[in-house]
């Protein structure tokens, strides 16, 4: 009796299986891309195409590349010719093109946080697929963590492949049979199932901000925005953080703290809030910035005060590089050249490179644990709208934390932002806080 | 004593570095004299200014009464909403910057070195400073332009033959206008090209510490 | 406010695109894409393009059209060959006359924004253990095993957008703005056809997606079909 292979779209079922509500997905390959179509609207799922989508988002196609490198996706789904017993695979392209490099479309998808395979488990051939080494090119280097074919699946780990399901009458046995590399069988191998799970992201809108940084911790990395003024900066946010109390926080923003120090429109009689109710709080160890200290000496900031002081550490960083510094970390770029502060005291210590003729210095990413950042209008699915300059580093450090929070004047319910508008997509915001009625940059 | 004689005031400076913006450029304006060049560019030169706050084609400075926190320029002041602006992130802004795309930057100055080195962000005796848009502006725009008074508050001069404060790029300077004079920083040294009214090649490098390159056709500064 | 920008026909926009050019095309597999700036360019007969570009296959008759007309040297690209037999990329790499490389399409992407962005270069953990890390430095950065790719830099990138505003500023309309938007920095002069051109103001400055900046040249779109 010959043993029923599934069909493509079984093979799609069980893989939409694997996707979190909630989540970010790559697919690629026409069982793959099968895969959106079976996950249910109100999952929330954010699917990436590398042409420039993200769901209903358009996107430039730097930023598709951004978000695949910088950890920002959860799984992809690629379809494969062959799949190694270490998690390497070859796309299902692989034999389609001439020349030494073929075509390089899945490349990047190999970068996921978790990588997915499907293919059939047997070439026309009969030829395994699944193998101990590839006999094509790798699109993807160790770097698959399970295997969906049309009899079974498996879990890749160091030590090899493990079978854990099967296909309605098919046994470990029949499995081994027909792959390349050896095999062992989960104690508790089951039968594939392919029913979609339904389920719900869980909300991104928080009470208020202390219930939205209550786990942030002493020690963290904070991303706080504000170019200087009272534009662009989550006053609300910064306040909670100063009630919470966390300590030895590094805080990496473009000033640390000049609005209390210079007037940009403060009303007479009150005090402008900004990273000064950190550092006279004991709460800072160190500050990542560009524009430090207020622009006259006879009226010092608090950081300045503390820093002269020797109660805090300063890593002065030009404005540019702060900002290319944190697109990088939350890109995937984990070191970049640049031509600014070269021949300069900024460029001590750091790899110096001519490249054409110029001088470039080596810069690093930067991530944080948190970011605490500015908009005026989220979606519940965490897509912002910002206005005006206030848009400045907010967008800028979203991608780049594991944690962003987001204030914004208004929360709107999703489809009613514009997806041409959107300037940082959802996918970049765990949570969002209204700013309290009434509350304004001043105390 | 040619350090007592009559100087250019500030409108003066900008309106002599206003004459230096091509038609159709993309300009960008630091703070202090830099900001009052706008107001010397006439219309027909359909100026271009960009601010690394995050806005392109921004227009004056708002009106009191009509301020908007979230449109400023890159020193905090306070912008009309003109046709044509476009908003964008700091990483745009300064991507606009290194990338080439802005034609001229006009810059103040602590100190300017003969070779066009500039220095312009820490006063050493204060120990710290402040760097914000001015490295990556030296090192990316086309062209760096540094509008400045000739001599600090104590009479020193801020033209040096090598700068002693830290440095915020090398041999990036390629004009200096001065309430005295308007120099070329050049690899031979700085090249004096107008004086001020009144004022002789002798005179300004009395109150120059960079030994000045005179040649025969120094004008007088022109605006 | 007057437009210097603005030109008569695509003809005009691409009149001094030279031989031996590097172009950035804009477009997906040929959607979206420049179509009457490409045609043309390809009228024009010039010769020793290098393109850059998405992909040429899924009938991109777009990049088609100039490697007919014998404008194309070279192609960069994630997906340069159309599968199958009798792809014309294909026959012109077999025989020696197009030469081909194949860069993936993230590392492409970051590529020209380094370009347009003035950075040296980056290290990028992408094609580690692929053959797109061969021959390349790879360093270990942050305990991370990189490789490093330089900037790509054009001569002309050739785009499509929606609208532009006489001053560049360029907005799109849905998937349109994934490559197109990706190359318009990366290169010297950038030419964007668009389908409607409007004045200032009239694009909200919260839309725009690439501001006037790196704009140099503007086309209105034509309606006829390529080829």
């Amino acid at each position: 009796m010959t043993l029923e292979r599934l069909d493509a779209l079984s093979v799609a079922r069980r893989a939409a299986a694997e996707i979190i509500p909630g989540s970010v997905v790559a697919v690629s390959g026409d069982w793959s891309i099968a895969v959106a179509d079976l996950v249910r609207e109100d999952k929330g799922v954010w699917f990436l195409r590398a042409g420039g989508t993200l769901s209903d988002l358009p996107i430039n196609a730097a930023d598709a590349g951004a978000i695949l490198r910088g950890g920002n996706v959860d799984l992809s789904i690629v379809q494969a010719a062959q799949v190694d017993s270490r998690g390497s695979f070859a796309g299902y392209h692989a034999t389609d093109y001439p020349g030494p490099q073929g075509h390089a479309g899945l490349i990047d998808l190999a970068g996921a946080r978790r990588v997915v395979t499907v293919l059939p488990h047997n070439g026309a051939d009969r030829a395994p697929n699944i193998l101990d080494t590839l006999t094509l090119p790798p699109d993807g280097f160790r770097c698959v963590d399970t295997i969906i074919t049309d009899v079974a699946v498996f879990r890749v780990a160091d030590t090899g492949l493990t079978l854990t399901e099967v296909a309605p009458g098919w046994s470990a046995e029949d499995i081994r049979a027909i792959t390349g590399t050896e095999v062992t069988v989960a104690p508790g191998l089951r039968e594939m199932d392919f029913t979609v799970p339904p389920g719900k992201p869980p909300s991104k809108v928080y009470a208020d901000g202390p219930s939205a940084i209550a786990d942030l911790p002493d020690g963290a990395t904070v991303f706080i925005d504000g170019f200087g003024g009272p534009g662009g900066m989550a006053h609300h946010l910064l306040v909670s953080l100063r009630d919470r109390g966390s300590r030895n926080l590094t805080i990496v923003s473009n000033t640390a703290g000049i609005a209390r120090v210079v007037s940009f429109g403060t009303p007479p009689g009150r005090t402008a809030i900004d990273h000064s109710v950190l550092v006279e709080n004991g709460q800072v160890a160190k500050a990542i910035a560009s524009f430090p200290v207020s622009p006259s000496v006879s009226r010092p900031s608090e950081f300045e005060l503390a820093y002269r002081r020797g109660e805090v550490d300063l890593e002065l960083v030009p404005q540019g590089t702060l900002a290319e510094r944190l697109r990088a970390g939350g890109a995937g770029i984990e070191a970049f050249y640049t031509p600014t502060g070269a021949g300069t005291l900024i460029a001590e210590g750091k790899e110096s490179r001519v490249i054409d003729g110029r001088e470039y210095i080596l810069e690093h990413g930067l991530r944080a644990d948190f970011a605490l950042i500015r908009a005026h209008r989220a979606d519940t699915r965490g897509n912002l709208v910002y206005r005006g300059t206030s848009r400045n580093f907010n967008a800028v450090m979203a991608p780049g934390a594991r944690v962003t929070v987001v204030e914004v004047d208004q929360i709107v319910q999703p489809g009613e932002l514009d997806p041409e508008a959107v300037v940082t997509p959802g996918i970049f915001v765990q949570r969002i806080v209204r700013r309290p009625d009434g509350f304004t940059g001043y105390e | 004593m040619s350090a007592d004689k009559e100087r250019l005031d500030r409108a003066i400076i900008a309106m002599r570095v206003a004459r230096e913006l091509p038609a159709g450029s993309c300009v960008n304006l630091g703070i202090g004299i830099p900001t009052l060049v706008s107001m010397f560019v006439d219309d027909e030169s359909v100026v271009f200014y960009h601010s690394e706050s995050g806005v392109l084609n921004c227009g004056p400075l708002a009106e009191e009464g009509e301020e908007d926190i979230d449109l400023i320029n890159a020193g905090g002041q306070f912008l009309q909403s003109v046709p044509g602006m476009a908003y964008f992130s700091s990483v745009d802004a300064f991507a606009m910057i290194r990338g080439g795309h802005v034609d001229v930057t006009v810059l103040g100055a602590h100190q300017v070195s003969a070779n066009g080195d500039l220095a312009n962000w820490m006063l050493p005796e204060r120990g710290v400073g402040n760097i914000g848009g001015a490295m990556d502006l030296a090192a990316g725009a086309d062209k760096v332009i540094v509008a400045m008074e000739h001599n600090d508050r104590s009479g020193n001069s801020k033209v040096v033959q090598e700068c002693d404060f830290p440095l915020t790029g090398r041999g990036c300077v390629s004009l200096v206008v001065t309430d005295v004079a308007v120099m070329e920083p050049t690899p031979d040294g700085m090249v004096l090209r107008e004086a001020a009214p009144g004022w002789t090649p002798a005179e300004v490098q009395e109150v120059t510490d960079a030994r000045l390159i005179i040649p025969d056709n120094v004008a007088e500064y022109e605006v | 406010m007057a437009s210097s920008k603005l030109y008569d026909s695509a003809a005009a926009a691409v009149a001094d695109i030279h031989d031996s050019a590097t172009v950035l095309l804009g477009g997906v597999s040929g959607t979206n894409a420049p179509t009457a700036l490409v045609s043309a360019l390809a009228d024009r007969q010039v010769r020793g393009l290098t393109c850059v570009c998405d992909s040429t296959y899924y009938g991109a008759e777009v990049l088609h059209r100039l490697v007919a007309a014998g404008c194309v040297s070279r192609i960069i690209s994630p997906a340069p060959f159309g599968s199958g037999q009798g792809d014309m990329v294909h026959e012109l790499w077999r025989s020696g006359d197009l030469a081909i490389e194949v860069v993936p399409w993230g590392t492409l992407a970051e590529r020209m924004r380094s370009a347009g962005a003035g950075i040296g270069g980056v290290f990028l953990p992408v094609g580690i253990g692929t053959r797109f890390a061969e021959g390349k430095e790879i360093r270990e950065v942050n305990g991370v095993e990189c490789v490093f790719e330089p900037p790509l830099r054009g001569d002309f990138a050739l785009i499509r957008a929606n609208r532009a505003d006489s001053v560049g500023n360029l907005v799109y309309e849905g998937a349109q703005r994934g490559w197109n938007s990706a190359v318009v920095s990366a290169a010297r002069i950038a030419i964007a056809e668009v389908d409607h051109v409007v004045e200032p103001g009239d694009i909200d400055p919260e839309q725009v997606i690439t501001p006037g900046i790196f704009v140099n040249r503007i086309a209105r779109a034509s309606s006829a079909p390529i080829g």
